[in-house]
């Protein structure tokens, strides 16, 4: 009893405490508004007897009662009126905390005493929703009232579910429907059949190939612009997912890529104007030399070293590309301008084209990764990832086995910097700054290491995820972190970790299609 | 008969600690050779001499009379020696299977192009090595295991494994490092079975590191003994146990538990 009323206690202060930030960095208000949008309430209309916005905030602040109260339930897992006991208290703390609070901004704010001198974002409009428009006294004590209410609430609602195991049925029914609907012998046998896997890959080419056809030029880009991380990703992971290197300055061969690409097709600063088709294996080539000249100087450094190492090269590529003494190579902090395209039969690629390009590229780029995956490179990178020094004892010249990995990884992050850079019709050192290795290495970690799947789910999530989250504008870059957490949190192996092929039962793995490995039972 | 592995004085030093000292061995082709000794001997050290992960500050290694003193850990695997570990080192997220084609690494060819296109050749040789290491998972008794991830595995089952990798390469030489360290008396008196399989059915020369002299004195043909990196004695498992030195080294010891 006592512990679980401890545990009470903490959950009650820590929401407090979570409430109260959220409310001083002007975060309530904000998602009142959001709530409201999303509702899509009218400014001026009452709802339930008070106005839009204080009612989205009462959303708000009931959502996060609720999820006080409802958290203790999963904890203590006792009876009823115990849970209903832990949920109700920490509803009481988390109240109280938020209770106390309000009435003291509130009635300062009510004196007229300008906070938001002090903390820039406690203006009286947010101040006077967080005590609901109402006096100080009346606004704080709703508040108590309100959350313990709610902890209540959330207590009773999460018991119930809890003990009538509600999620455990509702599962266990989705898997004896899936179940009986694969019994069905036709349906068994075709998912059992080649033909499946490839009406399932035509499907997905086929709405590869018409998606850019509809979705308009701005989701175009935005989709060219995740297809291009999803190389970048393909890349990176072969370096840091199979093989284990951390390789921080990955960057680096994207720009080597879109810096050939610029230079000699761009009429300045060198005037080569030449043909892209031409340019596109430059690009690549350079990308893969670079990638070998850099990595053998640093072949027997391990982990934390070769993260330092290249995180150097990384940022030395760019202030190269960004030097004063170098304008006349690389066209200086400017960058480049009107950097050439693509042409076939006389089509200028257009925003439809360019996405075709690069979704060709990536299912090139998947093609490669799964081949050398489930071969005799794949399996050696994967045991030196795990364990180099065994790996060595296994007959596997490690040196050159990591020399081969960073240069396809740079291939890859080569095709990404001519794409994007010819895509753009410019590049710059802004194109390339650290940030681009850090979302490319969270795409890989946040969808799944060594996972092809997994990378192509994690670019969606690094760089799709935050164009929808457009709608939060200032907070966006917050919400997206606090999802990155939760996400690692609830998925730590990334969103579809790597599955293993089957060797013994299904016999050859991998010596079946490509593309098609571990994803039958 | 022919010596399969040869130590010639082999010493090798930790700062001022002395783990192996002149150590003079000749084992035999085809023999179950064992050393023996307290911990901290120097047995796992005298290994990564030969197998070349550490190199001896003075003396020489030969392998059918090669000298193996500045190869890579590799080279010497493709020279045909394999070995296992006594804190068992497996791949631990990958399969069962796929650690046995880890070890079959030295023996397959397809280079990256060839893996990328999937030329004939890759795929038979592919083919080949699934096929080998599915009768390999059956020598060491776990078929029916190789799509388990491999830290899956029940501990027994982990040390079969890790021998069925070393096998893998079909080693000419096999350095078992304490193989039924961890081990019930069951399991080990099946291990006593099994590295007496490995020579008679495969013809390996077996090196083996071991604790528990039941085992020891059961399996081998000869015993080297070493304490404080020197070895102190040689000799037939009944010569090693009448051994005043031996004796000795090992006064309250588990000698015969
Ligand atoms: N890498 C190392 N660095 C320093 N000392 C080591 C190292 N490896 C082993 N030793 C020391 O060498 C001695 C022999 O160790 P080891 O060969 O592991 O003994 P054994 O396998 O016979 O139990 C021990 O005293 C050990 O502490
Ligand atoms: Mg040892």
């Amino acid at each position: 009893m006592k512990t679980q009323i401890k545990s009470s206690l903490r959950a009650g202060i820590t929401f407090g405490i979570v409430t109260l930030f959220l409310y001083l960095i002007g975060f309530t208000i904000t998602v009142s508004q959001i709530i409201q949008n999303l509702l899509k309430l009218e400014p001026d209309s009452l709802v339930l007897g008070v106005d839009a916005l204080t009612f989205s905030f009462a959303l708000f602040m009931g959502g996060l009662g609720f999820w006080a109260g409802a958290r203790q339930v999963s904890v203590s897992r006792k009876g009823l009126g115990s849970a209903l006991v832990a949920a109700t208290l920490s509803g009481l703390v988390h109240g109280l905390i938020v209770a106390l609070v309000a009435y003291i901004t509130g009635t300062l704010n009510a004196s007229g005493i300008k906070m938001n001198t002090y903390l820039s974002q406690l203006l009286p409009a947010s101040v006077q929703l967080f005590i609901f428009n109402q006096t100080p006294a009346v606004g704080a004590l709703s508040q108590l009232g309100f959350l313990t209410f709610m902890g209540f609430l959330g207590g009773a609602v999460s018991y119930g579910i809890t003990v009538s195991n509600l999620f455990g049925r509702l599962a266990g029914a989705w898997r004896s429907l899936w179940g009986r609907v694969n019994d069905v012998p036709v349906i068994a046998k075709f998912r059992a059949s080649p033909a499946f896997n490839y009406t399932v890959c035509g499907l997905i080419l086929l709405l590869m190939i018409l998606l850019p056809l509809r979705v308009g030029q701005y989701w175009n880009y935005t989709l060219g612009t995740v297809g291009i991380y999803v190389l970048l990703g393909l890349g990176l992971n072969i370096v840091v997912g199979l093989a284990g290197l951390l390789n921080l300055g990955y960057v680096a061969f994207f720009a080597i890529g879109a810096y050939t690409v610029a230079l000699l097709t761009a009429p300045a600063p060198h005037g080569l104007v030449w043909n892209f088709w031409l340019v596109l294996p430059l690009g690549i080539l350079a990308a893969t030399l670079v990638g070998i000249l850099l990595v053998v100087p640093v072949l027997r450094m391990r982990g934390d070293y070769l993260a330092i190492v290249t995180l150097g090269f990384g940022e030395i590529i760019r202030i190269l590309s960004k030097s004063d003494a170098l304008t006349f190579l690389t066209g200086g902090p400017k960058g480049v301008n009107n950097v050439g395209g693509p042409e076939l039969f006389g089509w200028v690629f257009d925003d439809v084209g360019y996405l075709y390009l690069i979704f060709l590229s990536v299912l090139l780029a998947i093609f490669v990764t799964r081949r050398l995956q489930n071969s005799r490179i794949g399996r050696a990178w994967e045991s030196m990832r795990e364990d180099e020094t065994v790996s060595r004892a296994m007959g596997i010249n490690v040196l050159k086995h990591k020399v081969l990995a960073f240069a396809i990884g740079a291939a890859f992050a080569g095709l990404g910097g001519v794409l994007f850079a010819a895509r753009n019709q410019f590049t710059g050192p802004e194109d390339h700054n650290l940030m681009v290795s850090i979302n490319v290495l969270s795409a890989v970690i946040v969808g799944g290491m060594g996972s092809v799947p997994g990378v192509i789910a994690g670019a969606f999530v690094l760089k799709g995820l935050p164009e929808i989250l457009r709608e939060l504008e200032n907070y966006r870059v917050l919400a997206f972190a606090t999802l990155l957490v939760v996400m690692m949190l609830v998925r730590p192996a990334g969103i579809l970790p790597a599955s293993r092929g089957k060797f013994e039962i299904q016999g050859g793995g991998s010596t079946s299609e490509p593309g098609k490995e571990g994803s039958q039972k | 008969m022919k010596a399969a592995l040869e130590a010639r004085g082999v010493t090798k030093q930790f700062g001022g600690l002395l783990a192996v000292n002149h150590v003079d061995l000749l084992v035999p082709e085809s023999s179950i050779f064992s050393v023996i000794g307290p911990n901290g001997a120097g047995k796992t050290t005298f290994y990564n001499c030969i197998t070349g992960f550490y190199t001896p500050e003075k003396g020489d290694v030969l392998f059918y009379g090669e000298s193996l003193v500045g190869l890579q850990p590799d080279q010497i695997t493709y020279c045909g020696i394999a070995r296992t570990y006594q804190n068992i080192r497996l791949f631990s997220t990958m399969s069962a299977i796929e650690n046995i084609m880890v070890g079959e690494h030295s023996r397959l060819n397809a280079n990256w192009a060839e893996a990328i296109l999937r030329t004939p050749r890759m795929v038979r040789e592919e083919k080949q090595a699934v096929e080998e290491a599915r009768r390999l998972l059956n020598f060491v008794g776990l078929a029916g295991l190789g799509d388990q991830a491999a830290r899956n595995l029940p501990y027994g089952a982990q040390r079969r494994l890790e021998i069925a990798r070393a096998l893998a390469s079909k080693p000419k030489l096999l350095l078992l490092d304490e193989p039924t360290a961890g081990m019930n008396p069951n399991e080990t008196a099946e291990m006593v079975g099994f590295v007496h399989r490995l020579r008679d059915e495969l013809g390996i020369t077996i090196l083996l590191i071991e604790h528990d002299m039941r085992m020891v004195m059961g399996v081998s043909d000869r015993i080297a003994v070493l304490d404080y990196g020197e070895k102190i004695a040689e000799g037939s498992p009944s010569e090693i146990q009448n051994n005043p030195r031996v004796i000795e080294a090992y006064l309250g010891k588990p000698m015969a538990e």
